[in-house]
């Protein structure tokens, strides 16, 4: 279990929210189907004005965890809050505070795009402001304004339910897989937004398959595996816990034992070189030293920092080798 | 960003947009706005002696189809094809009550069945030449009828998969709803007793046609307050059971 608090944005001290309350709080959460435990004593804490990626393989228990904190299912034990509370309790009072988006479906399909919109903010009775034209301005879909919803295409679709989702002006979003399936300009339109509501204090919550969505847009990642918790902090942090790695081509001849001492863990195996450390500049001046005063040529030489590819690729590994 | 308003009910919001929906699809306008005008006017060409003559029958017999087919029916198919349309999971995360989503789902349907039957009954009274002597009970007829309909939609829905299902799993409601109805109509109004009224659309029936037909110097609890009260009964049976087995999610 780790149990971890995380600091709110600027922002959303800004906007005037009390940073000391977390939007969410998920403390030793467990659920189970029948025998098999989907979700194992996981904790975390999300404050408002917070993007959190929840990252993990299909079965990590990642919309376990959402749907329950969406009070769609109830735990088999620990506790959830959202907004201080209980969301299987009060979930029909929370509506509008707390939205989801991540579904293509449940449109009245004979219901224009602005028909749709206007039907979700009166079922909610509030007028956003700016009308809905400006709501599906800002999801770019105002051209659509006019089509039912049955001749809209899957991304357009996926933009409605993100106005739709919006236009109540949440305090709490959950994101499930909010792009897939996006064109790279509605991708970087929903990250905008994301950001955008999360920097007027709306914490939100999304699940991911792309590293590259939760390294751009999460203030906090957790990854999953297996219904736990295996990595969680900063991009930054994880990938500094993790070590760098700095990797080069040399001739098949060296061996590992041929190298100098170094810090990090080292492999070379027909000359394919892989060192990853802790100590990334220590390390690199060492190997350079060393391959300068051996004349040994390091062809295609690379040193960074982890990446979420290379984390999630080493917990699989773990899964795999157990 | 966002201010909150005051504005119709919520039942009523969702009804506009369900109205919005009916207008647009052809074929559930005609099945709900066609189908029961025209069997009513088939109904009115019989011949009365097969209705027992009397205009309370006769209007009672047309009540019955007109909400049979274009309340109860209707609302079993809106409820199960806008659940597989995973409307309703979406409708259920908003702040309308179950109550909100199924009246307002239904009330299209009651509207359109409402000028049916007033056309239905304006031929009723051409074809016998009789006029209701108590119109005030015909309008609760009409009224707890639809409430009862409804209810025995929102129970059938929640046996029914599919909208292609709905076409037998109405069956039963609709044998129930005869029955009910047929019972009554052969029976004189004095021998009517609470056993012919707990059949659904027995209460309904006898409100019918003793509003149309007149109390004959019958009590106020015998040919009102029992009718009503069994009407009422009936429906929040099924909607109380309904509640409780309704499914939101389409099954996967």
């Amino acid at each position: 279990m780790n149990r971890t608090s995380t600091e709110p944005g600027p922002a959303a001290s800004a906007a005037g929210l009390d940073p000391s309350e977390a939007a969410l709080d998920v403390l030793d959460l467990t659920c189970r189907y029948g025998s098999f435990t989907a979700v194992d004593g996981v904790s975390f804490t999300v404050a408002p004005g917070e993007l959190f990626a929840l990252l993990g393989t299909n079965g990590a228990g990642k919309t376990t965890t959402v749907e329950t904190l969406q009070g769609l299912r109830r735990p088999a034990s620990g506790q959830v809050s959202v907004l201080g509370r209980d969301p299987w309790r009060h979930r029909r009072e929370q509506a509008g505070a707390v939205a989801s988006i991540g579904q293509e479906t449940g449109f009245a399909e004979d219901l224009t795009v602005a028909e749709t919109l206007r039907l979700w903010t009166d079922l909610h009775r509030l007028a956003p402001a700016g009308g809905t034209a400006e709501l599906l301005e800002r999801v770019g879909l105002s051209h659509r304004s006019g089509t039912r919803v049955a001749a809209l295409s899957g991304g357009e679709r996926r933009r409605l339910d993100l106005a739709l989702a919006i236009s109540t002006g949440p305090r709490v979003l959950f994101a499930d897989e909010p792009t897939t399936g996006l064109d790279p300009t509605s991708r970087r339109r929903t990250w905008a937004i994301l950001r955008e509501i999360a920097a007027n204090g709306t914490a939100v919550l999304f699940t991911t398959h792309y590293l590259d969505e939760a390294a751009e847009l999460a203030d906090h990642v957790a990854i999953m595996d297996r219904g736990r918790i295996a990595r969680f902090g900063t991009v930054e942090e994880i990938a500094a816990s993790h070590g760098a790695l700095i990797t080069a081509r040399v001739d098949e001849a060296v061996t590992a034992l041929d190298l100098p001492a170094l810090d990090g863990e080292t492999r070379c195996d027909a000359g394919e070189l892989r060192v990853r450390t802790h100590e990334l500049q220590a390390d690199l001046h060492r190997l350079l030293t060393w391959a300068d005063w051996r004349r040994v040529t390091l062809h295609g030489l690379k040193a960074a920092p982890a990446t979420l590819d290379e984390i999630f690729a080493e917990l699989e590994h773990e899964k795999d080798h157990r | 960003m966002t201010t909150a308003v005051r504005n119709a009910p919520l039942w009523w919001t969702l009804g506009v947009a369900e109205t919005r929906l009916i207008v647009r699809n052809r074929a559930v306008l005609l099945t709900a706005a066609v189908m029961p005008l025209a069997m009513g006017l088939l109904l009115s060409q019989a011949d009365s002696a097969l209705l027992a003559g009397s205009g309370g029958a006769l209007a009672a017999t047309q009540l019955a189809f007109v909400q049979m087919f274009g309340v109860f029916f209707t609302v079993t198919m809106t409820l199960a094809s806008r659940r597989q349309q995973r409307h309703l999971q979406r409708l259920r995360t908003s702040p309308a009550s179950t109550t909100s989503i199924v009246t307002g789902l239904a009330a299209p349907a009651v509207a359109i069945a409402l000028v049916q039957m007033l056309i239905l009954f304006a031929l009723v009274s051409l074809r016998t030449g009789t006029a209701p002597e108590r119109p005030d009970l015909l309008a609760a007829a009409f009224a707890l009828g639809a409430v009862l309909n409804t209810a025995l939609g929102f129970l059938t829905a929640s046996f029914t998969k599919n909208p292609e299902a709905a076409q037998f799993t109405v069956l039963p409601g609709m044998l129930a709803l005869m029955a009910g109805g047929l019972w009554v109509l052969l029976r004189s109004p004095a021998e009517i007793t609470p056993v012919h009224l707990l059949v659904p659309g027995g209460a309904i029936t006898d409100l019918v046609r003793t509003g149309w037909d007149g109390t004959a110097g019958r009590g106020l609890t015998e040919t009102t307050v029992l009718p009503v009260v069994f009407a009422l009964a009936v429906s929040a049976a099924a909607c109380a059971v309904a509640a409780k087995c309704f499914r939101w999610q389409p099954r996967a």
